[in-house]
Protein backbone atom coordinates (compact mmCIF):
# COMPACT_ATOMS: atom_id res chain seq x y z
CA UNK A 1 0.00 0.00 0.00
CA UNK A 2 3.22 2.10 0.50
CA UNK A 3 3.40 2.10 -3.08
CA UNK A 4 0.47 3.64 -3.87
CA UNK A 5 0.52 5.96 -1.18
CA UNK A 6 3.91 7.23 -2.50
CA UNK A 7 2.33 7.71 -6.64
CA UNK A 8 -0.65 9.22 -5.21
CA UNK A 9 1.21 11.61 -3.32
CA UNK A 10 3.64 12.21 -6.70
CA UNK A 11 0.74 12.58 -8.35
CA UNK A 12 -1.10 15.01 -6.14
CA UNK A 13 2.20 17.37 -5.52
CA UNK A 14 2.89 17.48 -9.52
CA UNK A 15 -0.86 19.12 -9.58
CA UNK A 16 -0.34 22.95 -9.50
CA UNK A 17 -4.23 23.45 -9.57
CA UNK A 18 -4.54 21.41 -6.12
CA UNK A 19 -1.88 22.81 -4.57
CA UNK A 20 -2.52 26.03 -5.34
CA UNK A 21 -6.37 26.00 -3.86
CA UNK A 22 -5.48 24.11 -0.94
CA UNK A 23 -2.22 25.22 0.07
CA UNK A 24 -1.74 28.89 -1.15
CA UNK A 25 -5.02 29.97 -1.35
CA UNK A 26 -6.19 29.53 1.98
CA UNK A 27 -3.55 32.08 2.94
CA UNK A 28 -4.40 33.97 0.78
CA UNK A 29 -7.96 34.39 1.78
CA UNK A 30 -6.29 35.16 5.31
CA UNK A 31 -4.36 37.73 4.18
CA UNK A 32 -7.33 39.53 2.59
CA UNK A 33 -9.87 38.74 5.81
CA UNK A 34 -7.56 39.78 8.61
CA UNK A 35 -6.05 43.02 7.21
CA UNK A 36 -10.05 43.85 7.10
CA UNK A 37 -9.91 44.21 11.19
CA UNK A 38 -7.64 46.79 12.85
CA UNK A 39 -4.24 45.08 14.12
CA UNK A 40 -5.67 45.68 17.88
CA UNK A 41 -9.50 44.63 16.58
CA UNK A 42 -10.58 41.77 18.53
CA UNK A 43 -13.59 39.15 17.80
CA UNK A 44 -16.30 39.53 20.07
CA UNK A 45 -16.41 37.45 22.96
CA UNK A 46 -13.52 35.08 22.33
CA UNK A 47 -10.70 38.01 22.76
CA UNK A 48 -8.68 36.85 20.29
CA UNK A 49 -7.08 39.41 17.43
CA UNK A 50 -8.78 38.93 14.14
CA UNK A 51 -5.47 37.84 12.56
CA UNK A 52 -5.10 34.70 15.31
CA UNK A 53 -8.54 34.18 14.82
CA UNK A 54 -8.82 33.89 10.89
CA UNK A 55 -5.91 31.99 11.38
CA UNK A 56 -7.45 29.18 12.68
CA UNK A 57 -10.53 29.67 10.34
CA UNK A 58 -7.76 29.24 7.25
CA UNK A 59 -5.97 26.22 8.18
CA UNK A 60 -8.96 24.37 9.04
CA UNK A 61 -10.64 25.14 5.78
CA UNK A 62 -6.98 24.99 4.00
CA UNK A 63 -6.85 21.07 5.59
CA UNK A 64 -10.80 20.66 4.72
CA UNK A 65 -10.10 21.83 0.94
CA UNK A 66 -7.34 19.10 0.85
CA UNK A 67 -9.06 16.37 2.38
CA UNK A 68 -12.40 16.87 0.83
CA UNK A 69 -11.48 17.88 -2.96
CA UNK A 70 -8.63 15.10 -3.31
CA UNK A 71 -10.88 12.52 -2.53
CA UNK A 72 -14.24 12.72 -3.92
CA UNK A 73 -13.83 13.98 -7.31
CA UNK A 74 -10.81 11.20 -7.97
CA UNK A 75 -12.59 8.40 -6.26
CA UNK A 76 -15.83 8.84 -8.42
CA UNK A 77 -13.84 9.43 -11.67
CA UNK A 78 -11.66 6.33 -10.92
CA UNK A 79 -14.48 4.60 -10.22
CA UNK A 80 -15.94 5.23 -13.58
CA UNK A 81 -12.73 4.72 -15.81
CA UNK A 82 -12.31 1.65 -14.22
CA UNK A 83 -8.84 2.00 -11.88
CA UNK A 84 -10.39 1.33 -8.82
CA UNK A 85 -11.80 -2.17 -10.42
CA UNK A 86 -8.13 -2.86 -12.24
CA UNK A 87 -6.63 -2.17 -8.62
CA UNK A 88 -8.99 -4.91 -7.15
CA UNK A 89 -7.24 -7.32 -9.37
CA UNK A 90 -3.86 -6.76 -7.53
CA UNK A 91 -2.85 -7.37 -4.03
CA UNK A 92 -3.75 -3.95 -2.62
CA UNK A 93 -6.47 -4.97 0.04
CA UNK A 94 -9.93 -3.76 -0.58
CA UNK A 95 -9.60 -1.30 1.94
CA UNK A 96 -6.27 0.46 0.66
CA UNK A 97 -7.13 2.35 -2.03
CA UNK A 98 -9.52 4.39 0.37
CA UNK A 99 -6.80 4.88 3.13
CA UNK A 100 -3.96 5.36 0.11
CA UNK A 101 -6.11 8.21 -0.87
CA UNK A 102 -6.64 10.00 3.14
CA UNK A 103 -3.24 9.20 3.50
CA UNK A 104 -1.64 11.10 0.73
CA UNK A 105 -4.38 13.79 1.11
CA UNK A 106 -3.68 14.39 4.69
CA UNK A 107 0.09 14.69 3.77
CA UNK A 108 -0.94 17.54 1.51
CA UNK A 109 -3.47 19.02 4.30
CA UNK A 110 -0.01 19.07 6.66
CA UNK A 111 1.89 21.99 4.62
CA UNK A 112 -1.47 23.84 4.19
CA UNK A 113 -2.23 24.12 7.39
CA UNK A 114 1.63 25.43 8.29
CA UNK A 115 1.34 28.31 5.72
CA UNK A 116 -1.49 30.00 6.91
CA UNK A 117 0.84 29.46 10.10
CA UNK A 118 3.94 31.10 8.98
CA UNK A 119 1.97 33.52 7.43
CA UNK A 120 -0.02 34.64 9.88
CA UNK A 121 3.38 34.95 12.15
CA UNK A 122 5.04 36.47 9.75
CA UNK A 123 2.86 39.04 8.44
CA UNK A 124 0.48 39.64 10.88
CA UNK A 125 2.87 39.03 13.56
CA UNK A 126 0.35 36.20 15.50
CA UNK A 127 1.79 34.75 18.67
CA UNK A 128 1.39 31.79 20.36
CA UNK A 129 3.04 29.82 23.09
CA UNK A 130 5.19 26.84 21.39
CA UNK A 131 2.70 24.80 22.44
CA UNK A 132 0.08 26.03 20.81
CA UNK A 133 1.33 25.55 17.56
CA UNK A 134 2.02 22.13 18.01
CA UNK A 135 -1.29 21.56 19.36
CA UNK A 136 -3.58 23.81 16.86
CA UNK A 137 -1.35 21.43 13.78
CA UNK A 138 -1.70 18.29 15.26
CA UNK A 139 -6.07 19.25 15.81
CA UNK A 140 -6.35 20.89 12.60
CA UNK A 141 -4.92 17.80 11.58
CA UNK A 142 -6.72 15.27 12.72
CA UNK A 143 -9.79 16.96 12.57
CA UNK A 144 -9.27 16.90 9.00
CA UNK A 145 -9.88 13.36 9.09
CA UNK A 146 -13.75 13.73 9.60
CA UNK A 147 -13.86 15.55 5.90
CA UNK A 148 -11.67 12.96 4.53
CA UNK A 149 -14.02 10.32 5.55
CA UNK A 150 -16.88 13.03 3.75
CA UNK A 151 -14.47 13.25 0.61
CA UNK A 152 -14.42 9.26 0.61
CA UNK A 153 -18.44 9.18 1.02
CA UNK A 154 -19.74 11.61 -1.82
CA UNK A 155 -16.89 9.95 -4.11
CA UNK A 156 -18.54 6.41 -4.23
CA UNK A 157 -22.21 8.56 -3.62
CA UNK A 158 -21.81 10.32 -6.53
CA UNK A 159 -20.71 10.01 -10.48
CA UNK A 160 -20.00 11.96 -13.53
CA UNK A 161 -20.74 15.37 -13.67
CA UNK A 162 -22.85 14.80 -10.13
CA UNK A 163 -19.52 14.95 -8.18
CA UNK A 164 -18.24 18.32 -8.67
CA UNK A 165 -21.46 20.32 -7.86
CA UNK A 166 -21.94 17.81 -4.89
CA UNK A 167 -18.57 18.70 -3.54
CA UNK A 168 -18.71 22.15 -4.21
CA UNK A 169 -21.72 22.96 -2.43
CA UNK A 170 -20.82 20.37 0.37
CA UNK A 171 -17.56 22.46 0.44
CA UNK A 172 -19.09 25.96 0.23
CA UNK A 173 -21.80 24.65 2.79
CA UNK A 174 -19.59 23.72 5.27
CA UNK A 175 -17.58 26.41 5.07
CA UNK A 176 -19.13 29.10 5.00
CA UNK A 177 -22.30 27.80 8.02
CA UNK A 178 -19.53 26.81 9.86
CA UNK A 179 -17.73 30.08 10.28
CA UNK A 180 -14.65 29.51 8.47
CA UNK A 181 -14.50 32.13 6.03
CA UNK A 182 -16.89 35.32 8.57
CA UNK A 183 -17.15 34.35 12.08
CA UNK A 184 -20.26 32.94 12.68
CA UNK A 185 -21.73 35.59 15.48
CA UNK A 186 -21.88 37.84 12.90
CA UNK A 187 -25.04 35.41 11.45
CA UNK A 188 -28.67 36.02 12.38
CA UNK A 189 -29.77 33.97 15.34
CA UNK A 190 -31.24 31.34 13.52
CA UNK A 191 -28.21 30.15 11.29
CA UNK A 192 -25.90 30.59 14.22
CA UNK A 193 -28.26 27.63 15.74
CA UNK A 194 -27.95 25.19 12.67
CA UNK A 195 -24.36 26.66 12.24
CA UNK A 196 -23.34 25.30 15.43
CA UNK A 197 -24.28 22.01 14.64
CA UNK A 198 -21.65 21.65 11.91
CA UNK A 199 -18.69 19.14 11.97
CA UNK A 200 -17.07 22.53 10.50
CA UNK A 201 -18.04 24.82 13.07
CA UNK A 202 -16.75 22.36 15.81
CA UNK A 203 -13.55 21.71 13.54
CA UNK A 204 -13.09 25.72 13.89
CA UNK A 205 -13.51 25.93 17.52
CA UNK A 206 -11.76 23.30 18.36
CA UNK A 207 -8.88 25.25 17.29
CA UNK A 208 -9.95 28.42 18.73
CA UNK A 209 -10.15 26.77 22.61
CA UNK A 210 -5.87 25.83 22.00
CA UNK A 211 -5.75 29.69 21.41
CA UNK A 212 -7.70 30.48 23.96
CA UNK A 213 -5.60 28.32 26.57
CA UNK A 214 -8.72 26.66 27.04
CA UNK A 215 -10.04 23.07 27.21
CA UNK A 216 -12.28 22.10 24.03
CA UNK A 217 -16.03 22.43 24.48
CA UNK A 218 -17.21 18.72 25.19
CA UNK A 219 -19.77 19.84 22.63
CA UNK A 220 -17.44 20.29 19.70
CA UNK A 221 -15.88 16.81 20.20
CA UNK A 222 -19.22 14.91 20.41
CA UNK A 223 -20.11 16.72 17.61
CA UNK A 224 -16.74 15.69 15.37
CA UNK A 225 -16.93 12.20 17.04
CA UNK A 226 -20.35 11.58 15.38
CA UNK A 227 -19.86 13.09 12.21
CA UNK A 228 -16.82 11.12 11.88
CA UNK A 229 -18.44 8.00 12.46
CA UNK A 230 -21.50 8.99 10.41
CA UNK A 231 -19.24 9.80 7.13
CA UNK A 232 -17.11 6.71 8.22
CA UNK A 233 -19.99 4.50 8.30
CA UNK A 234 -21.73 5.58 5.13
CA UNK A 235 -18.51 5.72 3.07
CA UNK A 236 -18.39 2.21 3.95
CA UNK A 237 -21.90 1.01 3.29
CA UNK A 238 -21.17 3.02 0.13
CA UNK A 239 -18.28 1.55 -0.61
CA UNK A 240 -19.26 -1.82 -0.20
CA UNK A 241 -22.09 -1.66 -2.43
CA UNK A 242 -19.63 -0.23 -5.03
CA UNK A 243 -17.92 -2.98 -4.96
CA UNK A 244 -20.62 -5.71 -5.32
CA UNK A 245 -22.25 -3.79 -8.70
CA UNK A 246 -18.66 -2.95 -9.75
CA UNK B 1 -16.65 -33.34 -30.38
CA UNK B 2 -12.94 -33.97 -28.81
CA UNK B 3 -12.49 -31.76 -26.04
CA UNK B 4 -8.68 -30.60 -24.80
CA UNK B 5 -10.40 -31.29 -20.99
CA UNK B 6 -11.01 -34.81 -21.43
CA UNK B 7 -7.47 -35.77 -21.78
CA UNK B 8 -5.67 -33.82 -19.99
CA UNK B 9 -7.82 -33.60 -16.49
CA UNK B 10 -5.86 -34.33 -13.86
CA UNK B 11 -4.79 -32.59 -10.69
CA UNK B 12 -6.18 -29.07 -9.66
CA UNK B 13 -7.66 -27.27 -12.73
CA UNK B 14 -6.31 -23.13 -13.47
CA UNK B 15 -9.53 -22.26 -13.56
CA UNK B 16 -13.16 -24.67 -12.52
CA UNK B 17 -16.43 -22.92 -12.80
CA UNK B 18 -19.38 -24.96 -11.35
CA UNK B 19 -22.81 -24.45 -12.44
CA UNK B 20 -22.32 -20.86 -12.14
CA UNK B 21 -25.07 -18.21 -12.84
CA UNK B 22 -25.72 -14.69 -12.80
CA UNK B 23 -28.17 -12.51 -13.50
CA UNK B 24 -28.81 -8.82 -13.66
CA UNK B 25 -32.51 -8.19 -13.16
CA UNK B 26 -34.40 -10.30 -15.95
CA UNK B 27 -31.17 -11.01 -17.77
CA UNK B 28 -28.89 -14.03 -17.32
CA UNK B 29 -25.54 -13.07 -18.08
CA UNK B 30 -23.93 -16.15 -17.28
CA UNK B 31 -26.36 -19.07 -17.62
CA UNK B 32 -25.57 -22.82 -15.39
CA UNK B 33 -21.61 -22.37 -16.79
CA UNK B 34 -19.11 -25.29 -15.92
CA UNK B 35 -16.00 -25.40 -17.33
CA UNK B 36 -12.61 -25.97 -16.38
CA UNK B 37 -9.11 -24.57 -18.07
CA UNK B 38 -5.57 -26.66 -17.61
CA UNK B 39 -2.09 -25.51 -17.19
CA UNK B 40 -0.13 -24.55 -20.11
CA UNK B 41 -3.56 -23.84 -22.19
CA UNK B 42 -4.46 -20.74 -24.53
CA UNK B 43 -8.18 -20.27 -24.40
CA UNK B 44 -9.91 -18.31 -26.33
CA UNK B 45 -13.36 -17.04 -24.85
CA UNK B 46 -15.18 -16.02 -28.20
CA UNK B 47 -18.34 -14.97 -28.36
CA UNK B 48 -20.55 -11.81 -29.76
CA UNK B 49 -21.12 -9.09 -27.54
CA UNK B 50 -23.42 -9.17 -24.73
CA UNK B 51 -22.76 -13.38 -24.87
CA UNK B 52 -21.57 -12.97 -21.27
CA UNK B 53 -17.69 -12.96 -21.64
CA UNK B 54 -17.05 -10.00 -19.62
CA UNK B 55 -19.20 -11.03 -16.41
CA UNK B 56 -17.22 -14.71 -17.01
CA UNK B 57 -14.20 -12.86 -16.75
CA UNK B 58 -15.61 -10.39 -13.69
CA UNK B 59 -16.84 -14.22 -12.40
CA UNK B 60 -13.28 -15.22 -12.82
CA UNK B 61 -11.44 -12.98 -11.28
CA UNK B 62 -13.85 -12.18 -8.23
CA UNK B 63 -15.10 -8.94 -9.35
CA UNK B 64 -18.74 -10.17 -9.57
CA UNK B 65 -20.34 -13.05 -7.12
CA UNK B 66 -21.94 -15.38 -8.78
CA UNK B 67 -25.50 -16.10 -7.82
CA UNK B 68 -25.41 -19.74 -7.90
CA UNK B 69 -22.38 -22.28 -8.40
CA UNK B 70 -18.65 -21.66 -7.73
CA UNK B 71 -15.65 -20.54 -9.02
CA UNK B 72 -12.38 -22.09 -8.41
CA UNK B 73 -9.21 -20.62 -9.21
CA UNK B 74 -5.83 -22.74 -8.56
CA UNK B 75 -8.49 -24.66 -6.28
CA UNK B 76 -8.56 -21.46 -4.16
CA UNK B 77 -11.19 -18.23 -4.23
CA UNK B 78 -10.22 -15.66 -6.81
CA UNK B 79 -9.43 -13.13 -4.45
CA UNK B 80 -7.13 -15.88 -2.61
CA UNK B 81 -5.72 -16.27 -6.31
CA UNK B 82 -4.96 -12.73 -6.94
CA UNK B 83 -3.36 -12.37 -3.34
CA UNK B 84 -1.22 -15.09 -3.77
CA UNK B 85 0.06 -13.39 -7.24
CA UNK B 86 -0.59 -16.23 -9.50
CA UNK B 87 -3.23 -14.15 -11.69
CA UNK B 88 -2.58 -11.08 -13.52
CA UNK B 89 -5.36 -9.90 -15.01
CA UNK B 90 -6.10 -6.97 -17.72
CA UNK B 91 -9.99 -5.67 -17.87
CA UNK B 92 -11.81 -4.54 -20.99
CA UNK B 93 -11.85 -0.72 -20.42
CA UNK B 94 -9.60 -0.86 -16.93
CA UNK B 95 -9.34 2.71 -16.32
CA UNK B 96 -5.76 3.46 -15.46
CA UNK B 97 -4.53 6.24 -12.92
CA UNK B 98 -3.33 9.37 -14.93
CA UNK B 99 -1.46 11.91 -14.27
CA UNK B 100 1.57 9.60 -13.65
CA UNK B 101 3.96 8.08 -15.97
CA UNK B 102 3.79 4.98 -17.43
CA UNK B 103 7.27 4.23 -15.96
CA UNK B 104 5.77 5.12 -12.46
CA UNK B 105 2.12 3.08 -13.08
CA UNK B 106 4.18 -0.05 -14.12
CA UNK B 107 6.78 0.04 -11.12
CA UNK B 108 3.44 0.20 -8.89
CA UNK B 109 1.77 -2.38 -9.75
CA UNK B 110 5.70 -4.10 -9.65
CA UNK B 111 5.55 -3.04 -6.48
CA UNK B 112 2.34 -4.99 -5.60
CA UNK B 113 3.09 -7.78 -7.16
CA UNK B 114 4.58 -10.46 -4.56
CA UNK B 115 6.42 -12.14 -7.47
CA UNK B 116 7.16 -8.98 -9.38
CA UNK B 117 9.35 -8.42 -12.29
CA UNK B 118 11.99 -5.87 -12.83
CA UNK B 119 10.30 -2.77 -14.12
CA UNK B 120 12.34 -2.42 -17.17
CA UNK B 121 11.95 -5.98 -17.84
CA UNK B 122 7.84 -5.46 -17.99
CA UNK B 123 8.41 -1.95 -19.85
CA UNK B 124 10.35 -4.38 -22.69
CA UNK B 125 8.00 -7.32 -22.94
CA UNK B 126 5.02 -4.97 -23.34
CA UNK B 127 6.87 -2.82 -25.93
CA UNK B 128 6.13 0.18 -23.87
CA UNK B 129 10.22 1.00 -23.17
CA UNK B 130 10.06 4.15 -25.74
CA UNK B 131 7.00 5.47 -24.28
CA UNK B 132 7.74 4.95 -20.44
CA UNK B 133 8.40 8.19 -19.85
CA UNK B 134 4.78 9.53 -21.22
CA UNK B 135 1.78 10.44 -18.89
CA UNK B 136 -0.46 8.01 -19.19
CA UNK B 137 -3.24 10.02 -20.08
CA UNK B 138 -1.48 10.74 -22.96
CA UNK B 139 -1.65 7.99 -24.64
CA UNK B 140 -3.65 6.51 -27.89
CA UNK B 141 -5.81 3.31 -27.33
CA UNK B 142 -3.34 1.06 -28.69
CA UNK B 143 -0.48 2.36 -26.10
CA UNK B 144 -3.07 2.24 -23.34
CA UNK B 145 -3.64 -1.26 -24.00
CA UNK B 146 -0.13 -2.21 -24.00
CA UNK B 147 0.24 -0.52 -20.62
CA UNK B 148 -3.14 -2.49 -19.50
CA UNK B 149 -0.97 -5.85 -20.58
CA UNK B 150 2.20 -4.42 -18.69
CA UNK B 151 0.05 -4.11 -15.50
CA UNK B 152 -1.54 -7.48 -16.26
CA UNK B 153 2.02 -9.40 -16.23
CA UNK B 154 4.29 -7.18 -13.74
CA UNK B 155 4.96 -10.41 -12.28
CA UNK B 156 5.34 -14.30 -12.66
CA UNK B 157 1.50 -15.48 -12.39
CA UNK B 158 0.69 -18.88 -13.83
CA UNK B 159 -2.91 -17.43 -15.01
CA UNK B 160 -3.28 -14.57 -17.59
CA UNK B 161 -6.22 -13.12 -18.33
CA UNK B 162 -7.15 -10.61 -20.91
CA UNK B 163 -10.78 -9.54 -21.71
CA UNK B 164 -10.67 -8.06 -25.51
CA UNK B 165 -7.30 -6.94 -25.49
CA UNK B 166 -6.42 -5.79 -28.70
CA UNK B 167 -10.06 -3.48 -28.59
CA UNK B 168 -8.68 0.17 -30.21
CA UNK B 169 -5.76 -1.57 -32.41
CA UNK B 170 -5.47 -1.46 -35.88
CA UNK B 171 -4.07 -4.47 -37.91
CA UNK B 172 -0.33 -4.16 -37.42
CA UNK B 173 -0.56 -3.33 -33.49
CA UNK B 174 -3.32 -6.42 -33.58
CA UNK B 175 -0.59 -8.46 -34.68
CA UNK B 176 2.39 -7.40 -32.78
CA UNK B 177 0.36 -7.53 -29.68
CA UNK B 178 -0.69 -11.45 -30.41
CA UNK B 179 3.18 -12.01 -30.30
CA UNK B 180 3.21 -11.01 -27.36
CA UNK B 181 0.40 -12.61 -25.80
CA UNK B 182 2.38 -15.87 -27.49
CA UNK B 183 5.65 -15.32 -25.68
CA UNK B 184 3.33 -15.34 -22.00
CA UNK B 185 1.88 -18.81 -23.38
CA UNK B 186 5.34 -19.87 -24.30
CA UNK B 187 6.53 -19.60 -21.08
CA UNK B 188 4.35 -22.77 -19.81
CA UNK B 189 1.51 -19.78 -18.60
CA UNK B 190 -2.25 -20.49 -18.96
CA UNK B 191 -3.64 -17.91 -21.09
CA UNK B 192 -7.12 -17.16 -20.89
CA UNK B 193 -8.69 -14.17 -23.54
CA UNK B 194 -11.88 -13.01 -24.63
CA UNK B 195 -12.30 -11.67 -28.26
CA UNK B 196 -14.81 -11.50 -30.76
CA UNK B 197 -12.44 -12.00 -33.27
CA UNK B 198 -12.59 -15.64 -34.11
CA UNK B 199 -9.81 -14.30 -36.48
CA UNK B 200 -7.78 -13.73 -33.16
CA UNK B 201 -9.00 -16.99 -31.72
CA UNK B 202 -7.71 -18.98 -34.38
CA UNK B 203 -3.89 -16.95 -34.33
CA UNK B 204 -3.22 -17.59 -30.72
CA UNK B 205 -5.56 -19.81 -28.87
CA UNK B 206 -5.14 -23.83 -28.77
CA UNK B 207 -8.86 -24.19 -27.22
CA UNK B 208 -12.03 -22.09 -28.10
CA UNK B 209 -14.62 -21.47 -25.62
CA UNK B 210 -17.84 -19.91 -27.90
CA UNK B 211 -20.45 -18.66 -25.42
CA UNK B 212 -23.71 -17.58 -26.21
CA UNK B 213 -25.78 -16.15 -24.16
CA UNK B 214 -24.67 -16.82 -21.20
CA UNK B 215 -24.14 -20.90 -22.09
CA UNK B 216 -21.46 -22.55 -22.99
CA UNK B 217 -22.10 -23.72 -26.65
CA UNK B 218 -18.90 -24.99 -28.28
CA UNK B 219 -15.67 -26.16 -27.02
CA UNK B 220 -12.78 -27.04 -29.00
CA UNK B 221 -10.01 -26.65 -30.86
CA UNK B 222 -9.94 -23.07 -33.20
CA UNK B 223 -10.15 -25.49 -36.75
CA UNK B 224 -12.85 -27.43 -35.09
CA UNK B 225 -14.70 -24.00 -34.46
CA UNK B 226 -13.68 -22.47 -37.52
CA UNK B 227 -15.17 -25.18 -39.62
CA UNK B 228 -18.19 -24.63 -37.81
CA UNK B 229 -18.31 -20.77 -38.21
CA UNK B 230 -16.89 -21.22 -41.68
CA UNK B 231 -20.06 -22.85 -43.02
CA UNK B 232 -22.15 -21.44 -45.71
CA UNK B 233 -26.06 -21.35 -46.44
CA UNK B 234 -27.12 -22.90 -49.53
CA UNK B 235 -30.58 -22.50 -50.80
CA UNK B 236 -32.25 -23.36 -53.62
CA UNK B 237 -35.87 -24.55 -54.84
CA UNK B 238 -37.15 -27.94 -56.12
CA UNK B 239 -40.05 -28.56 -58.36
CA UNK B 240 -42.58 -31.63 -57.41
CA UNK B 241 -42.11 -33.68 -54.75
CA UNK B 242 -39.02 -33.11 -52.68
CA UNK B 243 -37.40 -36.79 -51.60
CA UNK B 244 -35.35 -35.34 -48.57
CA UNK B 245 -33.75 -38.65 -47.40
CA UNK B 246 -30.23 -38.25 -50.72
CA UNK B 247 -30.52 -34.64 -49.52
CA UNK B 248 -29.99 -35.44 -46.05
CA UNK B 249 -27.16 -37.43 -47.16
CA UNK B 250 -25.60 -34.97 -49.03
CA UNK B 251 -21.75 -34.43 -47.64
CA UNK B 252 -20.59 -31.65 -45.13
CA UNK B 253 -23.81 -30.94 -44.69
CA UNK B 254 -24.87 -29.56 -40.98
CA UNK B 255 -28.42 -28.28 -40.85
CA UNK B 256 -31.07 -28.73 -43.96
CA UNK B 257 -34.66 -27.44 -43.17
CA UNK B 258 -36.87 -27.79 -46.05
CA UNK B 259 -40.41 -25.60 -46.71
CA UNK B 260 -42.52 -26.02 -49.44
CA UNK B 261 -40.58 -26.34 -52.39
CA UNK B 262 -37.00 -24.20 -50.62
CA UNK B 263 -34.52 -26.09 -49.45
CA UNK B 264 -32.37 -24.79 -47.18
CA UNK B 265 -28.88 -26.04 -45.78
CA UNK B 266 -25.74 -25.51 -44.15
CA UNK B 267 -22.54 -26.79 -45.19
CA UNK B 268 -19.12 -26.74 -43.56
CA UNK B 269 -17.76 -27.57 -46.99
CA UNK B 270 -20.10 -25.57 -49.80
CA UNK B 271 -18.49 -26.43 -52.94
CA UNK B 272 -18.38 -30.22 -51.96
CA UNK B 273 -22.45 -30.10 -51.26
CA UNK B 274 -23.20 -28.31 -54.07
CA UNK B 275 -21.25 -31.10 -56.11
CA UNK B 276 -23.16 -33.62 -55.07
CA UNK B 277 -26.58 -31.68 -55.25
CA UNK B 278 -26.09 -31.72 -59.21
CA UNK B 279 -24.78 -35.63 -58.22
CA UNK B 280 -28.23 -36.51 -57.39
CA UNK B 281 -30.03 -36.15 -60.80
CA UNK B 282 -32.29 -32.98 -59.49
CA UNK B 283 -32.40 -29.47 -60.81
CA UNK B 284 -32.19 -26.79 -58.28
CA UNK B 285 -33.26 -23.41 -58.98
CA UNK B 286 -32.54 -20.12 -57.77
CA UNK B 287 -29.35 -21.40 -55.93
CA UNK B 288 -27.99 -19.27 -53.41
CA UNK B 289 -24.84 -19.91 -51.71
CA UNK B 290 -24.03 -17.36 -49.07
CA UNK B 291 -21.15 -16.88 -46.21
CA UNK B 292 -22.55 -16.84 -42.60
CA UNK B 293 -20.39 -13.99 -40.58
CA UNK B 294 -19.78 -14.57 -37.14
CA UNK B 295 -22.99 -13.44 -35.60
CA UNK B 296 -25.05 -16.26 -38.12
CA UNK B 297 -22.20 -18.67 -37.44
CA UNK B 298 -23.30 -18.52 -33.49
CA UNK B 299 -26.56 -18.65 -34.71
CA UNK B 300 -26.00 -21.90 -36.55
CA UNK B 301 -23.70 -23.30 -33.92
CA UNK B 302 -26.73 -23.10 -31.97
CA UNK B 303 -29.07 -24.66 -34.34
CA UNK B 304 -26.80 -27.48 -34.40
CA UNK B 305 -25.95 -27.98 -30.96
CA UNK B 306 -30.20 -27.55 -30.34
CA UNK B 307 -31.09 -30.17 -33.03
CA UNK B 308 -28.06 -32.46 -31.37
CA UNK B 309 -30.20 -32.46 -28.28
CA UNK B 310 -33.51 -32.85 -29.62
Amino acid sequence: MNALIKLELARALRNRKFLFFSVIYPSLIFLLVASQGGSNATVDKTGLSVAAYVMVSMASFGALTAVLMGNSERIAKERESGWVRQLRLTTLPGRGYVLAKTASAAVVSLPSIVVVFLVAASVKHVRLEAWQWFALTGAIWAGSLVFAALGVAIGYLASGDAVRPITMITYFGLSILGGLWWPSSSFPTWLQDIAKWLPTHAYAALGRAIEQSQAPKAQDIAILVVFFALFVGGAAWLYRKDTLKA
Amino acid sequence: MTTTAATTATGTPVVGFDQVSKTYGSVRAVDGLSLRLHPGETVALLGPNGAGKSTTLDLLLGLKQADTGTVGVFGMSPREAIVAGRVGAMLQSGGLMDEVTVRELVKLACDLHPKAYKVADVLARAGISQIADRKVNKLSGGQAQRVRFALATAGDSDLIVLDEPTTGMDVSARQAFWATMREQADQGRTVLFATHYLEEADAIADRVLVLHRGRLLADGTAAEIKAKAGARRISFDLEGEIDEAPLRALPFLTVIDVSGQTVRIQSSDADATVHALYGLGVYPRNLEVAGLGLEQAFVAITEAEEAKQS
